[in-house]
């Protein structure tokens, strides 16, 4: 079977509100100091493609569509155990939205070849718009099955399990399908170990730009149909009252005060 | 005059909330355009006898097809034929596991439309209107302009109030006639494995919400938390951690991409605060936080914080809450 995921590089989502910072005029999160990850949920995915691959044997290729810096989150991808990676970097990339994204990303699997799966995160941890895999599942021509948690192979076929209100769904579909990963108690990431990535840093990882895939980038450029108009961080004024007391137990009974005071219980 | 679809899909006895806000959000555009039709796609085992409700609720025309349950590939092909056969310049979907996941970046793409997903609102500039969302996991806002054939968006639960049912609202019911031999699903349900429940509480209908973070440390400290709910008759959720180790099912998650909800009091316990996860508890009345460490950004998205350990807080609360019980009338 093969698996190709799809991973974004993103700013670490976990920086704290007090300390994250925006370019208005850019229209986007300064870095700073901030460290660069592999989008959450891509993690996740990549852990779920790893999970596959050892139940049915095969290969999983990593790809992403950034800069040269990304090539960080494909190292990180083949120190969890990816076998191949892709790069794929072009300025005309940059600008383009979620549908030249997906066009791009259809372009390079293309070239790669046979597959049977794609792989993306449910939505990526900056921007989250959650557009980029079903638009490739459509450039692509296969299914796309939402909100994947986990595969199981039965037989010749493969059963898809999503977690829904109830409980869980399982799912049918021929391959190739396109899924987008969400987050359950069977797919936590798996850490990449110092000597994983020591080793992975020796696996060649090409490049490929627009030209590469046989793409104008003129045609990236238009129509723009999802754009970032205006970016701003909220106005919160928010003062938190504190609860004092001696011990635990007293701040239990201040707070049960203070709550009953204000109508929210008893 | 422009028109406005908006999306039902119900498989029960009730029309969820979700469906209501959007004809909420729907009336509330058609106002700032000076006007214009709204209509409303129904679909589910029953969609007929939803009719007159979504009329009171704010629909001018409700369409209904019935189908025995509602599911994407099937809810793709009719919200399209509606798009098709309406040519509506504006489609509004719930952001939800069917909406936002699924239908309408998928029907985007057929139709090569412009998307704005997770909306909390617009505002209108002429003919234009700009989309608005949380963005970072709701730590800055985005106005965005989306283009093409048909603008679509799909809107966050609770960003609107449903409007009160007026039943001296009148319109039209009928029902869409579908081609169901163009629809060919390709994904087949094949199970339905139902979890093992302890929530008995769902969290959308909960008053008070008791929450876990990872700071609660096992399964045994979330049984603590679950006594509180109990004696205060709150529901339980948790954050992402906590859902991801097991301590509570997902459908208890609360967050950006869990639940969104909003009591009257959110009591958060072990939880740190990112942005990802207030934003799901944001409308809250009131939020209040028990967390040991006096720095973490939960302080400075709560209204009432708690500097402690859980262990030496949780068990005096629910003696506390039990006395307050039981010497309080009713
Ligand atoms: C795109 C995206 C979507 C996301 N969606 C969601 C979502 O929907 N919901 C969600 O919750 N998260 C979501 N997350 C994850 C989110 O960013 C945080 O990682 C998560 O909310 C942290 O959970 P936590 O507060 O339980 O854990 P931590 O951040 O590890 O915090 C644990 C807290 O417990 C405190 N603590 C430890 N021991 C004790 C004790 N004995 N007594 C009291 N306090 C103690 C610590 O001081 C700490 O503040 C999302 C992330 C991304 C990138
Ligand atoms: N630059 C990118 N490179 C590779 N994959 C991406 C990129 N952007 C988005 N994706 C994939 O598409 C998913 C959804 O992204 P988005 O539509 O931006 O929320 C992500 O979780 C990734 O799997």
């Amino acid at each position: 079977m093969h698996i190709i995921v799809c991973i974004k590089q993103i700013i670490d989502p976990e920086v704290p509100f007090h300390l994250f910072r925006i370019d208005p005029v850019a229209k986007r999160q300064v870095q700073g100091t901030h460290p660069l990850v592999i989008s959450t949920y891509d993690e996740v995915a990549v852990e779920v493609a790893l999970q596959l691959k050892e139940k049915v044997g095969g290969r999983v290729t990593v790809l992403t569509l950034g800069r040269k810096e990304a090539i960080q989150a494909l190292h990180q991808a083949l120190a969890m155990g990816a076998d191949d990676a892709v790069l794929l970097s072009d300025l005309s990339f940059e600008e383009t939205d979620s549908f030249g994204k997906a066009r791009v990303l259809a372009a390079a699997i293309r070239k790669i070849g046979a597959f049977d799966m794609v792989l993306c995160g449910r939505q990526a941890g900056d921007v989250e718009f959650g557009l980029v895999g079903p638009f490739l599942a459509g450039e692509l021509g296969i299914p796309c099955v939402p909100l994947a948690a986990n595969f199981e192979p039965v037989d010749s076929t493969l059963r898809i399990r999503r977690p829904v209100e109830t409980g869980y769904e399982i799912l049918e579909a021929p391959l190739p399908i396109l899924a987008t990963i969400t987050n359950d108690t069977s797919n936590v990431p798996r850490y990449a170990s110092v000597r994983g990535l020591r080793a992975a840093m020796r696996i060649p990882v090409p490049t490929w730009s627009a030209a590469d895939l046989g793409i104008s980038p003129s045609d990236l450029a238009e129509p723009v149909r999802i754009e970032i108009d205006e970016l701003f961080i909220p106005q919160r004024e928010m003062r938190c009252e504190i609860i004092g007391g001696e011990s635990g137990a007293e701040k239990a009974r201040n707070l049960v005060a203070r709550l009953k005071a204000l109508g929210l219980i008893g | 005059m422009a028109h406005i679809l908006t999306f039902c899909a119900a498989n029960g006895a009730e029309i969820p909330r979700h469906p209501l806000e959007l004809l909420a959000a729907a009336r509330a555009l058609s106002a700032q355009w000076g006007g214009g039709q709204v209509h409303t796609l129904c679909l589910g085992p029953s969609a007929g006898s939803y009719g007159e409700e979504l009329i009171h609720r704010g629909a001018d025309e409700v369409l209904t097809v019935e189908c025995p349950s509602v599911e994407g590939e099937v809810a793709l092909a009719a919200v399209e034929s509606a798009v098709q056969h309406l040519s509506p310049p504006v489609v509004l979907l719930p952001h939800d596991d069917l909406g936002g996941a699924y239908v309408g970046p998928s029907l985007a793409y057929r139709l090569g439309a412009g998307i704005a997903t997770d909306c909390v609102g617009f505002d209108v500039r002429g003919e234009e209107v700009r989309w608005l969302r949380p963005v970072y996991g709701g730590k800055a806002m985005a106005y965005l302009r989306v283009r093409g054939p048909v603008q679509l968006a799909t809107m966050r639960s609770r960003a609107f109030d449903p409007l009160p049912a007026d039943p001296t609202r009148r319109g039209e019911v009928r029902e869409f006639p579908m081609d169901w031999e163009r629809v060919r699903p390709q994904i087949r349900i094949v199970e339905r494995l139902e979890e093992k429940r302890e929530e008995e509480l769902p969290l959308d209908r909960a008053e008070i919400i008791v929450s876990g973070g990872r700071g609660m440390g096992s399964t045994e400290g979330f049984a603590v938390l679950r006594e509180l709910a109990q004696v205060l008759g709150a529901a339980v959720g948790g954050s992402r951690p906590a859902a991801d180790l097991g301590w509570v099912p997902h459908s208890h998650l609360v967050g950006q991409t869990g639940k969104i909800v909003a009591p009257n009091l959110y009591i958060a316990v072990g939880i740190s605060g990112a942005a990802q996860h207030i934003t799901g508890a944001g409308s809250s009345r009131t939020i209040v936080a028990i967390n040991k460490d006096p720095d973490a950004p939960i302080f400075k998205l709560a209204h009432i914080g708690v500097v402690e350990e859980w262990e030496k807080v949780i068990p005096a609360l629910i003696e506390a809450c039990k006395e307050l019980r039981s010497s309080s009338p009713g």
